[in-house]
């Protein structure tokens, strides 16, 4: 058997910073084996192309940097506040970069990268049903929280986006404005603050 | 020898427009650019920069695609009929690649955030054109009465703002019918 002589995780994590800097179609196969130190033969014994690659880097980013921010949602406190948090959270100074992984690379890809849309569409999924939790801790009905769940989304798809050219500030009001017009349609979750 | 240009200006932008849509600014090396557009690499390197070319394909899509869209909001006169129709017809022109991949200006916030001070003046006049469009159609409405809180305006508007950017994703995970049903419950928060 051949010995590895790389780690996985660390390949894989250059490479993420790689797409996500300069997209997927900005780098070359090149690129990411001057920045990884591996060569094309080995990189392709391991994830057949640079597809393959691709995917991994969104299975390793949903691992190694979502994970903290998803139990936000799971955290004590009036929804405003957690919902604050849970955005502000991928806008952060100390993350690679601001944003979503996920949102960035749907944006260029998940409409014609069959794999990609999938890991998308799932990825927004599980956000939903956490989202979906979080509100019906709350006296609702569950069509309403399933309602301001999906709207919630909407506001995570926007503010993984929009607010990258934004200031601090104007980002915070784009932020609680959402959640404030989201959330006043339904009187108990807009009450008590 | 030099090849000689037989194609406008005007002609290169609309060419290297459709390509910076659906691959972005990062996506295209020069190379590309130059044989899509049938030009030289000098020419790409001498005369008619990637960078030129994408600021003028930026506003290229804001006069033939973003403008008419919005001055015929404008001229709307249904209020919030008319901005469910305008959202109505931007999911048609997503889905069936009227526009190729989501919208140019949403792609390019994405992909360069910051970094061009021309395309940072780009999308100032972008947002301010469509923010002020949301604002006329939510006057008309609260001149049609269909809004219950009218000091909200300014809220809704920004509010509004925010859909082109999901739209720009959902489009693509979402089949027509609930893309139009998150539309019609957009609305239905600022009635």
């Amino acid at each position: 058997m051949r010995y590895k002589e790389y780690n996985v995780n660390k390949v894989l994590e250059k490479c993420l910073r790689l797409f996500w800097e300069h997209g997927f179609r900005g780098c070359s196969v090149k690129d990411i084996v001057e920045a990884t130190g591996v060569n094309r033969f080995s990189l392709y014994h391991e994830f057949q192309d640079k597809n393959g690659i691709l995917y991994n880097t969104l299975k390793l980013y949903r691992e190694r940097y979502v994970s903290d921010k998803f139990k936000i949602l799971e955290e004590e406190g009036h929804p405003k506040e957690v919902l604050t948090k849970f955005y502000l959270s991928f806008l952060n100074e100390a993350n690679l970069q601001h944003g979503c992984f996920f949102i960035h690379i749907g944006t260029e890809l998940a409409d014609t990268d069959e794999n990609v849309n999938v890991l998308v569409k799932s990825y927004l999924g599980e956000i939903e049903s956490l989202l979906q939790k979080l509100l019906g801790k709350y006296p609702t009905t569950k069509n309403q929280a399933k309602f301001c769940a999906r709207h919630l989304v909407g506001l995570f798809c926007t503010t993984m986006s929009f607010c990258l050219i934004h200031s601090e500030t104007e980002r915070n009001n784009h932020i609680s404005n959402g959640i404030e017009v989201i959330l006043s349609k339904n009187k108990n979750y807009a009450t008590s603050t | 020898m030099p090849q000689a240009l037989n194609q406008t200006y005007e002609e290169l932008v609309f060419k290297a427009q459709s390509l910076f849509w659906k691959q972005g600014y990062k996506g295209v090396n020069a190379k590309e650019l130059a044989n899509h557009l049938d030009v030289s690499m000098s020419t790409i390197y001498n005369k008619y920069t990637k960078d030129m070319l994408f600021i003028d394909s930026i506003e290229y899509y804001m006069n033939t695609y973003s403008d008419p869209f919005l001055s015929q909001l404008r001229a709307s006169k249904e209020g919030l009929i008319s901005l469910k129709d305008f959202f109505y017809a931007l999911i048609e022109a997503l889905l069936d690649k009227t526009f190729p991949r989501s919208c140019l200006m949403v792609n390019t916030v994405v992909e360069m955030r910051n970094e061009n001070q021309d395309v940072i003046n780009l999308y100032q006049r972008y947002f301010d054109a469509l923010v002020n469009s949301y604002k006329v159609v939510l006057e008309k409405a609260i001149e049609l009465g269909q809004i219950k809180h009218p000091e909200k305006k300014d809220d809704y508007a920004r509010f509004l703002l925010g859909v082109i950017f999901s739209l720009s994703i959902l489009y693509k995970i979402n089949d027509k019918e609930s893309l139009q049903n998150f539309i019609d419950e957009r609305l239905s928060f600022i009635v």
